[in-house]
């Protein structure tokens, strides 16, 4: 294949990443980020979005949704009739 | 002598549950009840979550008997939160999209990325530049910003972590749709962080 630019590497990213790329196009690739400092900033941010978001959006559910939920559930079906 | 108890497995409580044991029923919203309704905060809101969550249990229970096995239960339960955080904002009016294509990365003329290394850098580190509680009222608020399908995956795969062949059957598409648009959510969220951080320095 023709060479990489950082643009045509960056659409390829994703397929990189999960594996469906061919061996050749991920060999292009990892030798275009070796040697392109903004590609490497670039994909160590990419990487990190997801975890970081996954972490700031991290929640527990509330007593009281709990609650009412229970009491949804014990209204409609046969469950939680104890308690 | 301490006997160590080995908890059911999901598939066998919904088997139980299946024939009418209330209790096994019990049991699965007590395992799943916080994981649905982090995943309805992900996909809705905190105001919708709870609607979808109520929704999702209910659905269990009438389908509970339709449950094959084919695939993991928690896959199935997933896939049926997912369709009832789906329907639940379809009903609700269409918000406006606001372009997130702003954060989009940017390239020269020879396709080389128009920022320097350092600012591309930056959005990995997020986290740790940002205080915590800005960042998560900062986070809720892009990914409901984001066009629905993107929003969809993003959720599903990144966050929830599910494998992209089970997003994509979740969501009626091909695997390489799903992976599609989660690069563009990413790419989105990755310059939208870059700005926050940016912006906060």
């Amino acid at each position: 294949m023709t060479a990489v630019t950082c643009m045509s590497g960056v659409e390829l990213l994703m397929d990189y990443l999960e594996g469906v790329l061919s061996s050749d196009v991920r060999a292009t690739i990892e030798q275009h980020v070796a040697g392109c400092p903004r590609c490497t900033a670039f994909v160590a941010s990419y990487c990190e979005t997801p975890r970081i978001l996954r972490r700031a959006t991290e929640t527990t559910i509330p007593a009281d949704i709990e609650t009412s939920l229970k009491a949804f559930l014990r209204a409609r079906t046969s469950a939680f009739k104890q308690n | 002598m301490i006997v160590p108890t080995v908890e059911p497995s999901d598939e066998a409580l919904a088997a139980r549950a299946a024939a009418g044991d209330d209790s096994a029923f019990e049991t699965l919203v007590s395992r799943y009840q916080g994981r649905i309704y982090r995943l309805a905060c992900r996909l809705t809101s905190d105001t919708d979550a709870p609607d979808v969550l109520q929704e999702t249990f209910l659905q269990l229970y009438r389908h509970l008997s339709s449950f094959r096995g084919e695939s993991r239960f928690r896959t199935w339960l997933y896939r049926i939160a997912s369709n009832a955080a789906l329907m639940h904002r379809r009903a609700k009016a269409r918000r406006p999209d606001a372009s997130l294509e702003d954060f989009l990365p940017r390239f020269d003329e020879h396709g080389m990325h128009a920022a320097t290394p350092a600012e591309l850098q930056v959005a990995a580190r997020a986290d740790e530049l940002l205080d915590r509680k800005v960042l998560a009222e900062k986070a809720r608020e892009v990914i409901a910003r984001l066009p629905d399908v993107y929003r969809d995956a993003f959720v599903l795969r990144d966050l929830e972590e599910i494998p992209t062949a089970d997003v994509a059957r979740t969501l009626g598409v091909e695997p390489a749709t799903v992976r599609q648009r989660v690069h563009r959510a990413r790419l989105m969220l990755r310059g939208y962080l870059s700005e926050l951080v940016e912006v906060k320095s």
